[in-house]
Protein backbone atom coordinates (compact mmCIF):
# COMPACT_ATOMS: atom_id res chain seq x y z
CA UNK A 1 0.00 0.00 0.00
CA UNK A 2 1.69 3.57 -1.20
CA UNK A 3 1.41 6.83 0.71
CA UNK A 4 -2.16 7.38 -0.88
CA UNK A 5 -3.42 4.13 0.61
CA UNK A 6 -2.33 4.76 3.60
CA UNK A 7 -3.90 8.58 3.76
CA UNK A 8 -7.39 7.27 2.28
CA UNK A 9 -7.69 4.05 4.60
CA UNK A 10 -6.81 6.74 7.86
CA UNK A 11 -9.70 9.28 6.24
CA UNK A 12 -12.17 5.94 5.95
CA UNK A 13 -11.36 4.94 9.37
CA UNK A 14 -11.46 8.69 10.89
CA UNK A 15 -15.02 8.92 9.11
CA UNK A 16 -16.30 5.40 10.61
CA UNK A 17 -15.41 7.07 14.21
CA UNK A 18 -16.96 10.30 13.69
CA UNK A 19 -19.98 9.48 11.84
CA UNK A 20 -22.80 10.57 13.28
CA UNK A 21 -20.99 13.83 12.65
CA UNK A 22 -20.17 13.68 9.35
CA UNK A 23 -23.62 13.05 8.29
CA UNK A 24 -25.09 16.21 9.81
CA UNK A 25 -22.30 17.66 8.12
CA UNK A 26 -22.97 16.08 5.06
CA UNK A 27 -26.76 16.60 5.73
CA UNK A 28 -26.14 20.59 6.54
CA UNK A 29 -23.82 20.89 3.49
CA UNK A 30 -26.32 19.18 1.07
CA UNK A 31 -29.15 21.51 2.34
CA UNK A 32 -27.12 25.05 2.30
CA UNK A 33 -26.45 23.72 -1.28
CA UNK A 34 -30.51 22.83 -2.32
CA UNK A 35 -31.36 25.88 -0.44
CA UNK A 36 -28.51 28.05 -3.26
CA UNK A 37 -29.36 26.13 -5.75
CA UNK A 38 -33.03 26.16 -5.45
CA UNK A 39 -33.17 30.28 -5.50
CA UNK A 40 -30.33 30.39 -8.14
CA UNK A 41 -32.25 27.83 -10.66
CA UNK A 42 -35.30 30.51 -9.93
CA UNK A 43 -33.48 33.31 -10.79
CA UNK A 44 -31.87 32.38 -14.00
CA UNK A 45 -35.16 31.01 -15.10
CA UNK A 46 -36.76 34.79 -13.99
CA UNK A 47 -33.63 36.08 -16.18
CA UNK A 48 -34.49 34.55 -18.83
CA UNK A 49 -38.00 34.79 -18.87
CA UNK A 50 -37.67 38.85 -18.13
CA UNK A 51 -35.53 38.30 -21.42
CA UNK A 52 -37.69 36.90 -23.58
CA UNK A 53 -40.11 39.53 -22.51
CA UNK A 54 -38.19 42.19 -23.21
CA UNK A 55 -37.58 40.66 -26.86
CA UNK A 56 -41.34 40.77 -27.13
CA UNK A 57 -41.77 44.15 -25.99
CA UNK A 58 -44.24 46.41 -28.01
CA UNK A 59 -46.02 49.78 -26.75
CA UNK A 60 -49.56 50.64 -27.66
CA UNK A 61 -50.76 53.89 -28.06
CA UNK A 62 -54.74 53.73 -28.48
CA UNK A 63 -55.90 57.09 -30.77
CA UNK A 64 -58.97 58.71 -30.15
CA UNK A 65 -59.07 58.85 -34.07
CA UNK A 66 -57.74 57.35 -36.98
CA UNK A 67 -54.97 59.65 -38.67
CA UNK A 68 -54.77 60.25 -42.17
CA UNK A 69 -51.12 59.23 -44.13
CA UNK A 70 -49.73 62.95 -43.49
CA UNK A 71 -50.02 62.84 -40.09
CA UNK A 72 -48.46 59.00 -39.77
CA UNK A 73 -45.20 60.82 -40.79
CA UNK A 74 -45.46 63.27 -38.57
CA UNK A 75 -45.83 60.73 -35.84
CA UNK A 76 -43.47 58.48 -36.94
CA UNK A 77 -40.48 61.47 -37.40
CA UNK A 78 -41.53 62.60 -33.45
CA UNK A 79 -41.11 58.86 -32.14
CA UNK A 80 -37.87 58.44 -33.81
CA UNK A 81 -36.56 61.71 -32.74
CA UNK A 82 -37.33 60.95 -29.22
CA UNK A 83 -35.62 57.20 -29.29
CA UNK A 84 -34.45 54.38 -31.46
CA UNK A 85 -37.50 52.08 -32.47
CA UNK A 86 -37.18 48.74 -34.61
CA UNK A 87 -40.18 49.60 -36.02
CA UNK A 88 -43.59 51.59 -35.89
CA UNK A 89 -46.50 50.02 -37.41
CA UNK A 90 -50.28 52.12 -37.51
CA UNK A 91 -53.45 49.55 -37.48
CA UNK A 92 -56.56 51.60 -37.94
CA UNK A 93 -60.09 50.30 -36.56
CA UNK A 94 -60.43 47.81 -39.91
CA UNK A 95 -56.76 46.43 -39.47
CA UNK A 96 -57.64 46.03 -35.61
CA UNK A 97 -61.20 44.20 -36.53
CA UNK A 98 -59.27 42.27 -38.85
CA UNK A 99 -56.79 40.81 -36.23
CA UNK A 100 -59.66 40.61 -33.59
CA UNK A 101 -61.61 37.94 -35.81
CA UNK A 102 -58.23 36.44 -36.94
CA UNK A 103 -57.87 35.79 -32.91
CA UNK A 104 -61.26 34.61 -32.24
CA UNK A 105 -61.02 31.57 -34.68
CA UNK A 106 -64.22 30.07 -34.77
CA UNK A 107 -65.99 32.02 -32.48
CA UNK A 108 -65.55 35.27 -35.12
CA UNK A 109 -69.61 35.08 -35.36
CA UNK A 110 -69.34 36.90 -32.41
CA UNK A 111 -68.67 40.20 -34.39
CA UNK A 112 -71.08 39.47 -37.35
CA UNK A 113 -73.38 42.57 -35.84
CA UNK A 114 -70.67 44.55 -34.95
CA UNK A 115 -68.31 47.20 -37.35
CA UNK A 116 -65.06 47.70 -36.87
CA UNK A 117 -66.30 51.25 -35.33
CA UNK A 118 -66.31 50.26 -31.52
CA UNK A 119 -62.34 49.10 -32.20
CA UNK A 120 -59.66 52.11 -30.87
CA UNK A 121 -56.98 53.09 -33.84
CA UNK A 122 -53.75 52.60 -32.21
CA UNK A 123 -49.75 52.34 -33.13
CA UNK A 124 -47.42 49.71 -32.25
CA UNK A 125 -44.34 50.95 -31.42
CA UNK A 126 -40.92 48.26 -31.19
CA UNK A 127 -38.31 49.96 -29.11
CA UNK A 128 -34.70 48.88 -29.76
CA UNK A 129 -33.11 46.36 -27.49
CA UNK A 130 -31.43 48.71 -25.91
CA UNK A 131 -34.58 50.21 -24.09
CA UNK A 132 -33.30 47.77 -20.81
CA UNK A 133 -34.64 49.10 -17.65
CA UNK A 134 -37.84 49.63 -16.66
CA UNK A 135 -37.58 53.35 -16.02
CA UNK A 136 -36.20 53.87 -19.42
CA UNK A 137 -39.63 51.73 -20.94
CA UNK A 138 -41.73 54.25 -18.37
CA UNK A 139 -40.21 57.27 -19.70
CA UNK A 140 -41.03 56.23 -23.48
CA UNK A 141 -44.38 55.61 -22.91
CA UNK A 142 -45.02 58.88 -20.85
CA UNK A 143 -43.96 61.02 -23.68
CA UNK A 144 -45.76 58.32 -26.35
CA UNK A 145 -48.89 59.12 -24.12
CA UNK A 146 -47.89 63.48 -25.09
CA UNK A 147 -48.61 62.44 -28.50
CA UNK A 148 -51.47 64.23 -30.30
CA UNK A 149 -54.67 62.73 -30.32
CA UNK A 150 -53.09 59.72 -27.78
CA UNK A 151 -55.77 57.79 -25.21
CA UNK A 152 -54.17 55.87 -23.86
CA UNK A 153 -50.44 53.75 -23.52
CA UNK A 154 -50.23 50.23 -22.92
CA UNK A 155 -46.91 47.73 -22.66
CA UNK A 156 -48.16 45.81 -20.03
CA UNK A 157 -46.35 47.55 -17.29
CA UNK A 158 -47.84 45.94 -13.85
CA UNK A 159 -46.91 42.54 -15.43
CA UNK A 160 -43.75 43.86 -15.98
CA UNK A 161 -42.91 45.85 -13.13
CA UNK A 162 -43.95 43.39 -10.85
CA UNK A 163 -41.63 40.85 -12.83
CA UNK A 164 -38.69 43.35 -12.33
CA UNK A 165 -39.34 43.55 -8.47
CA UNK A 166 -39.42 40.12 -8.29
CA UNK A 167 -36.32 39.64 -10.25
CA UNK A 168 -34.46 42.24 -7.77
CA UNK A 169 -36.29 40.64 -4.66
CA UNK A 170 -34.49 36.33 -6.10
CA UNK A 171 -31.33 38.66 -6.92
CA UNK A 172 -31.07 39.41 -3.25
CA UNK A 173 -32.19 36.05 -2.16
CA UNK A 174 -29.46 34.48 -3.94
CA UNK A 175 -26.96 36.55 -2.84
CA UNK A 176 -28.52 35.76 0.90
CA UNK A 177 -28.55 31.99 0.27
CA UNK A 178 -25.09 32.20 -1.41
CA UNK A 179 -23.60 33.79 1.15
CA UNK A 180 -25.55 31.31 3.93
CA UNK A 181 -23.81 27.96 1.56
CA UNK A 182 -19.65 29.50 1.55
CA UNK A 183 -20.43 30.36 5.47
CA UNK A 184 -22.13 26.95 6.20
CA UNK A 185 -19.89 25.05 4.53
CA UNK A 186 -16.46 26.61 5.33
CA UNK A 187 -17.79 26.75 8.90
CA UNK A 188 -19.20 23.59 9.36
CA UNK A 189 -16.71 21.64 7.62
CA UNK A 190 -14.20 23.52 9.52
CA UNK A 191 -15.85 22.67 12.77
CA UNK A 192 -16.83 18.82 12.08
CA UNK A 193 -12.37 18.92 10.42
CA UNK A 194 -12.07 20.43 14.67
CA UNK A 195 -13.77 18.01 16.16
CA UNK A 196 -11.58 15.11 13.97
CA UNK A 197 -8.64 16.62 15.40
CA UNK A 198 -9.64 16.95 19.35
CA UNK A 199 -11.41 12.92 19.19
CA UNK A 200 -7.47 12.29 17.60
CA UNK A 201 -5.86 14.32 19.59
CA UNK A 202 -3.55 11.53 21.61
CA UNK A 203 -3.46 10.01 17.96
CA UNK A 204 -2.53 12.74 16.37
CA UNK A 205 0.48 13.66 19.25
CA UNK A 206 1.99 9.43 19.25
CA UNK A 207 1.70 9.71 15.43
CA UNK A 208 4.11 12.80 15.81
CA UNK A 209 5.51 11.61 18.23
CA UNK A 210 6.69 8.11 15.78
CA UNK A 211 7.88 10.77 13.40
CA UNK A 212 4.29 10.97 10.72
CA UNK A 213 5.21 13.45 7.97
CA UNK A 214 2.32 16.30 7.57
CA UNK A 215 0.90 14.29 4.74
CA UNK A 216 -0.36 11.62 7.05
CA UNK A 217 -1.00 13.62 9.36
CA UNK A 218 -3.22 15.87 7.33
CA UNK A 219 -3.77 14.10 4.80
CA UNK A 220 -6.83 12.33 5.81
CA UNK A 221 -8.72 15.62 7.36
CA UNK A 222 -8.09 17.17 4.16
CA UNK A 223 -9.76 14.19 2.01
CA UNK A 224 -12.41 14.22 4.86
CA UNK A 225 -13.25 18.07 3.69
CA UNK A 226 -13.25 17.27 -0.03
CA UNK A 227 -15.38 14.15 0.30
CA UNK A 228 -17.79 16.25 2.45
CA UNK A 229 -17.48 19.20 -0.25
CA UNK A 230 -18.20 16.28 -3.47
CA UNK A 231 -21.26 14.46 -1.65
CA UNK A 232 -22.99 17.17 -0.03
CA UNK A 233 -22.97 19.62 -3.44
CA UNK A 234 -24.10 16.40 -4.93
CA UNK A 235 -26.92 15.42 -2.89
CA UNK A 236 -27.92 18.99 -2.78
CA UNK A 237 -28.06 19.59 -6.79
CA UNK A 238 -29.39 15.88 -6.99
CA UNK A 239 -32.35 16.62 -4.96
CA UNK A 240 -32.61 19.74 -6.16
CA UNK A 241 -33.04 17.82 -9.91
CA UNK A 242 -35.53 15.52 -8.09
CA UNK A 243 -37.57 18.51 -6.94
CA UNK A 244 -37.29 20.14 -10.40
CA UNK A 245 -38.48 17.12 -11.90
CA UNK A 246 -41.62 16.51 -9.61
CA UNK A 247 -42.70 20.16 -9.91
CA UNK A 248 -42.61 19.98 -13.52
CA UNK A 249 -44.28 16.52 -13.81
CA UNK A 250 -46.94 18.25 -11.18
CA UNK A 251 -47.40 21.92 -12.98
CA UNK A 252 -47.42 20.70 -16.28
CA UNK A 253 -50.32 22.00 -18.77
CA UNK A 254 -51.21 25.22 -19.77
CA UNK A 255 -49.39 27.37 -16.84
CA UNK A 256 -47.16 29.40 -15.46
CA UNK A 257 -43.93 26.71 -15.91
CA UNK A 258 -45.00 26.52 -19.72
CA UNK A 259 -44.73 30.77 -20.13
CA UNK A 260 -41.23 30.50 -18.48
CA UNK A 261 -40.16 27.27 -20.49
CA UNK A 262 -39.05 26.33 -16.72
CA UNK A 263 -35.09 24.32 -17.39
CA UNK A 264 -32.78 23.24 -14.95
CA UNK A 265 -29.21 24.26 -14.92
CA UNK A 266 -26.72 23.67 -18.05
CA UNK A 267 -24.65 20.94 -17.57
CA UNK A 268 -21.60 23.68 -16.99
CA UNK A 269 -23.32 25.58 -14.40
CA UNK A 270 -23.91 21.95 -12.40
CA UNK A 271 -20.31 21.50 -12.64
CA UNK A 272 -19.59 25.08 -11.39
CA UNK A 273 -21.65 24.47 -8.25
CA UNK A 274 -19.96 21.01 -7.71
CA UNK A 275 -16.57 22.30 -7.85
CA UNK A 276 -17.71 25.93 -5.97
CA UNK A 277 -18.75 23.33 -2.96
CA UNK A 278 -15.88 21.25 -3.20
CA UNK A 279 -13.65 24.51 -2.86
CA UNK A 280 -15.09 25.78 -0.02
CA UNK A 281 -15.35 22.38 1.80
CA UNK A 282 -11.75 21.68 1.46
CA UNK A 283 -11.07 25.38 2.08
CA UNK A 284 -12.84 25.08 5.17
CA UNK A 285 -11.18 21.66 6.28
CA UNK A 286 -8.02 23.24 5.06
CA UNK A 287 -8.65 26.65 7.69
CA UNK A 288 -8.88 23.96 10.69
CA UNK A 289 -5.89 22.24 9.55
CA UNK A 290 -3.59 24.93 9.61
CA UNK A 291 -5.45 26.47 12.94
CA UNK A 292 -5.14 22.83 14.84
CA UNK A 293 -2.86 20.90 13.52
CA UNK A 294 0.57 23.16 13.41
CA UNK A 295 3.33 21.19 12.95
CA UNK B 1 19.36 -10.62 34.49
CA UNK B 2 22.29 -8.40 32.91
CA UNK B 3 21.86 -9.27 29.03
CA UNK B 4 25.60 -9.32 27.18
CA UNK B 5 25.42 -6.46 24.70
CA UNK B 6 28.23 -5.40 22.47
CA UNK B 7 30.84 -2.95 24.27
CA UNK B 8 31.94 -0.10 22.82
CA UNK B 9 35.42 -1.34 21.97
CA UNK B 10 34.07 -4.37 19.59
CA UNK B 11 32.53 -2.11 17.33
CA UNK B 12 34.08 -1.13 14.29
CA UNK B 13 32.68 2.09 13.61
CA UNK B 14 32.83 4.31 15.98
CA UNK B 15 30.89 7.64 14.57
CA UNK B 16 28.85 9.10 17.26
CA UNK B 17 24.88 9.05 17.53
CA UNK B 18 24.16 11.29 19.87
CA UNK B 19 26.65 13.89 21.08
CA UNK B 20 25.93 16.16 24.06
CA UNK B 21 28.27 19.07 24.82
CA UNK B 22 27.19 21.24 28.07
CA UNK B 23 23.60 20.65 27.57
CA UNK B 24 21.38 22.43 30.25
CA UNK B 25 17.75 22.83 30.20
CA UNK B 26 16.15 24.67 32.88
CA UNK B 27 12.22 24.72 33.57
CA UNK B 28 10.50 27.85 34.10
CA UNK B 29 11.27 30.05 36.18
CA UNK B 30 14.41 28.06 37.34
CA UNK B 31 13.86 24.55 37.66
CA UNK B 32 17.67 23.43 36.44
CA UNK B 33 16.84 19.53 35.19
CA UNK B 34 20.03 19.29 33.72
CA UNK B 35 23.45 21.17 34.30
CA UNK B 36 26.48 21.19 31.43
CA UNK B 37 26.13 17.37 30.51
CA UNK B 38 28.50 16.41 27.86
CA UNK B 39 28.58 12.66 26.60
CA UNK B 40 28.83 10.97 23.18
CA UNK B 41 27.39 7.39 22.10
CA UNK B 42 28.58 5.66 19.66
CA UNK B 43 26.32 3.71 16.68
CA UNK B 44 26.12 0.56 17.73
CA UNK B 45 26.41 1.06 21.36
CA UNK B 46 24.29 0.14 24.21
CA UNK B 47 23.99 2.56 27.16
CA UNK B 48 22.49 2.47 30.14
CA UNK B 49 21.39 5.66 31.76
CA UNK B 50 20.83 5.54 35.64
CA UNK B 51 19.69 7.92 38.42
CA UNK B 52 17.37 8.51 41.41
CA UNK B 53 13.91 9.76 40.28
CA UNK B 54 13.84 13.42 39.47
CA UNK B 55 17.41 12.88 38.28
CA UNK B 56 16.84 13.91 34.51
CA UNK B 57 17.02 11.11 32.92
CA UNK B 58 13.68 11.65 31.61
CA UNK B 59 14.60 15.03 30.05
CA UNK B 60 17.69 13.49 28.72
CA UNK B 61 15.60 11.49 26.63
CA UNK B 62 13.33 14.09 25.33
CA UNK B 63 16.03 16.14 24.57
CA UNK B 64 17.30 13.23 22.26
CA UNK B 65 13.74 12.86 20.54
CA UNK B 66 13.11 16.31 20.22
CA UNK B 67 10.35 16.45 22.42
CA UNK B 68 12.09 19.41 24.01
CA UNK B 69 15.04 21.97 23.24
CA UNK B 70 18.33 22.32 25.07
CA UNK B 71 18.76 25.78 26.92
CA UNK B 72 22.21 26.22 26.21
CA UNK B 73 24.64 23.85 25.22
CA UNK B 74 24.48 21.70 21.48
CA UNK B 75 23.10 18.40 21.28
CA UNK B 76 23.69 16.32 18.14
CA UNK B 77 21.61 13.16 17.32
CA UNK B 78 22.85 11.50 13.78
CA UNK B 79 25.01 14.39 12.95
CA UNK B 80 22.00 16.88 13.36
CA UNK B 81 22.35 19.73 15.12
CA UNK B 82 19.03 19.78 17.14
CA UNK B 83 18.92 23.78 17.65
CA UNK B 84 18.86 24.36 14.35
CA UNK B 85 16.52 21.12 12.69
CA UNK B 86 13.37 22.06 10.93
CA UNK B 87 10.06 20.54 11.49
CA UNK B 88 10.14 18.33 8.99
CA UNK B 89 13.98 17.40 9.82
CA UNK B 90 12.45 16.11 13.62
CA UNK B 91 9.71 14.42 11.41
CA UNK B 92 13.10 12.18 9.64
CA UNK B 93 14.63 12.10 12.53
CA UNK B 94 11.77 10.50 14.45
CA UNK B 95 11.45 7.91 12.12
CA UNK B 96 15.12 6.64 12.83
CA UNK B 97 14.65 6.20 16.63
CA UNK B 98 12.28 4.24 18.67
CA UNK B 99 11.42 5.35 22.14
CA UNK B 100 9.43 3.14 24.78
CA UNK B 101 8.06 5.70 27.07
CA UNK B 102 7.68 5.64 30.59
CA UNK B 103 3.90 6.35 30.31
CA UNK B 104 3.55 4.25 27.26
CA UNK B 105 1.52 6.06 25.22
CA UNK B 106 -0.72 3.47 23.89
CA UNK B 107 -4.68 4.64 22.38
CA UNK B 108 -6.29 2.39 25.01
CA UNK B 109 -8.92 2.08 22.79
CA UNK B 110 -6.95 0.60 19.78
CA UNK B 111 -5.99 -2.63 19.18
CA UNK B 112 -2.42 -4.24 20.27
CA UNK B 113 -2.03 -4.79 17.16
CA UNK B 114 -2.84 -1.35 15.86
CA UNK B 115 -1.23 0.50 18.27
CA UNK B 116 2.17 -1.31 17.18
CA UNK B 117 0.96 -1.18 13.00
CA UNK B 118 1.19 2.90 13.72
CA UNK B 119 4.90 3.13 14.26
CA UNK B 120 5.63 1.21 10.77
CA UNK B 121 2.52 2.34 9.12
CA UNK B 122 3.66 6.01 9.20
CA UNK B 123 6.68 4.59 7.73
CA UNK B 124 4.25 3.45 4.72
CA UNK B 125 5.84 -0.39 4.82
CA UNK B 126 3.61 -3.02 3.44
CA UNK B 127 0.64 -4.68 5.24
CA UNK B 128 2.64 -7.90 4.91
CA UNK B 129 5.46 -6.75 6.44
CA UNK B 130 3.52 -5.52 9.17
CA UNK B 131 1.83 -8.13 10.28
CA UNK B 132 4.59 -10.56 10.11
CA UNK B 133 6.92 -8.35 12.52
CA UNK B 134 4.30 -7.58 14.83
CA UNK B 135 3.48 -11.09 15.24
CA UNK B 136 7.16 -12.20 15.69
CA UNK B 137 7.33 -9.15 18.43
CA UNK B 138 3.95 -10.18 20.36
CA UNK B 139 5.41 -13.85 20.43
CA UNK B 140 8.52 -12.47 21.70
CA UNK B 141 7.03 -10.33 24.62
CA UNK B 142 4.37 -13.35 25.11
CA UNK B 143 1.25 -10.76 23.80
CA UNK B 144 0.32 -13.21 20.69
CA UNK B 145 -2.93 -13.88 21.73
CA UNK B 146 -3.60 -10.75 22.91
CA UNK B 147 -2.98 -9.34 20.00
CA UNK B 148 -6.90 -8.39 19.11
CA UNK B 149 -7.70 -6.98 22.57
CA UNK B 150 -7.76 -3.19 22.69
CA UNK B 151 -4.99 -1.94 24.75
CA UNK B 152 -6.94 -0.14 27.69
CA UNK B 153 -7.77 -3.28 28.89
CA UNK B 154 -4.37 -4.76 29.31
CA UNK B 155 -2.08 -4.39 32.61
CA UNK B 156 0.73 -2.15 33.09
CA UNK B 157 2.78 -4.91 32.44
CA UNK B 158 1.36 -5.74 29.46
CA UNK B 159 0.53 -2.28 28.08
CA UNK B 160 4.46 -1.60 28.73
CA UNK B 161 5.53 -4.45 26.39
CA UNK B 162 2.84 -3.09 23.79
CA UNK B 163 4.66 0.42 23.63
CA UNK B 164 8.41 -1.38 23.83
CA UNK B 165 7.02 -3.70 20.46
CA UNK B 166 5.97 0.19 19.18
CA UNK B 167 9.50 1.21 19.79
CA UNK B 168 11.21 -1.93 18.55
CA UNK B 169 9.06 -2.38 15.16
CA UNK B 170 10.82 -0.42 12.99
CA UNK B 171 14.58 -1.99 13.76
CA UNK B 172 15.10 2.07 14.34
CA UNK B 173 18.92 3.03 14.30
CA UNK B 174 18.65 4.42 17.94
CA UNK B 175 15.80 2.44 20.13
CA UNK B 176 15.09 4.65 23.86
CA UNK B 177 13.50 3.01 26.61
CA UNK B 178 12.52 4.87 29.67
CA UNK B 179 12.14 2.32 32.42
CA UNK B 180 11.21 -0.28 29.98
CA UNK B 181 11.26 -2.73 33.24
CA UNK B 182 9.76 -0.66 35.67
CA UNK B 183 6.06 -2.94 35.38
CA UNK B 184 7.51 -6.65 34.42
CA UNK B 185 8.30 -9.36 35.82
CA UNK B 186 11.86 -11.27 35.98
CA UNK B 187 10.81 -13.50 32.98
CA UNK B 188 9.11 -11.08 30.75
CA UNK B 189 12.28 -8.37 31.82
CA UNK B 190 14.35 -11.16 30.42
CA UNK B 191 12.65 -11.10 27.31
CA UNK B 192 12.64 -7.52 26.60
CA UNK B 193 16.49 -7.33 27.30
CA UNK B 194 16.18 -10.29 24.45
CA UNK B 195 14.93 -8.21 22.52
CA UNK B 196 17.06 -5.00 22.35
CA UNK B 197 20.23 -7.24 22.28
CA UNK B 198 18.52 -8.70 18.85
CA UNK B 199 18.13 -5.23 18.27
CA UNK B 200 21.55 -4.16 18.96
CA UNK B 201 22.73 -6.64 17.30
CA UNK B 202 21.19 -5.99 14.19
CA UNK B 203 23.26 -2.66 14.66
CA UNK B 204 20.32 -0.54 16.89
CA UNK B 205 22.20 2.34 19.01
CA UNK B 206 19.96 1.13 22.56
CA UNK B 207 19.90 3.81 25.16
CA UNK B 208 18.02 2.57 28.59
CA UNK B 209 17.00 4.80 31.29
CA UNK B 210 16.35 2.96 34.37
CA UNK B 211 17.13 2.85 37.84
CA UNK B 212 17.32 -1.01 38.31
CA UNK B 213 20.43 -1.96 39.20
CA UNK B 214 19.91 -5.52 38.27
CA UNK B 215 20.05 -4.78 34.62
CA UNK B 216 23.63 -3.16 34.56
CA UNK B 217 25.20 -4.31 37.53
CA UNK B 218 27.32 -6.76 35.71
CA UNK B 219 27.48 -4.75 32.35
CA UNK B 220 30.58 -3.44 30.18
CA UNK B 221 28.51 -1.44 28.54
CA UNK B 222 28.83 2.28 29.50
CA UNK B 223 26.51 3.77 32.14
CA UNK B 224 25.64 7.42 32.33
CA UNK B 225 24.83 8.13 36.31
CA UNK B 226 22.69 11.19 36.75
CA UNK B 227 22.70 13.29 40.24
CA UNK B 228 20.65 16.87 39.80
CA UNK B 229 21.20 16.92 36.62
CA UNK B 230 25.07 16.75 36.52
CA UNK B 231 26.53 13.53 34.99
CA UNK B 232 28.92 11.19 36.48
CA UNK B 233 30.38 8.27 34.49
Amino acid sequence: MGQFGYIVKQAARNISHTWSTQLMTLLTVSLAVLIFSFFFLVYTNMLKAGARLDDDLRIIIYLENEIVPEMQKQMRKKIKDYGEVEKIVFISKQDAFERLSRQLGNDRDVLNDLGPSFLPPSIEVYPEKNLKTLTQIKEFSDFLATLPGASKVQYGHNWMERLGYFTKLLRIIVMLSGALLLLTTVFIVSYTIRLTVVARHEEIEILRLLGANNAYIQGPLFIEGFLQGFLGTSIGIFSLYLLYHWIKSRFSGPDILNIFEFSFFPPSITFLIICTGLILCSGGSLLSIRKYLRI
Amino acid sequence: MTSTFKIAEDLEESRPIVEAVKVTKVYTPDVVALQDVSFRINKGEVVFLTGMSGAGKTTLLKLIYCLEMPTKGLIEVNGRDLSKITSAGIQRLRQTIGVAYQDFRVLPKVTVFQNIAMAMEVLYKEPKEIKSRINELLDMLNLLEKRHTPAGKLSRGEQQRVAIARAAANKPQLLIADEPTGNLDKTISARVMELFKQLNESGTTVIIATHDETIFKDSKNMVLDLHHGQLSF
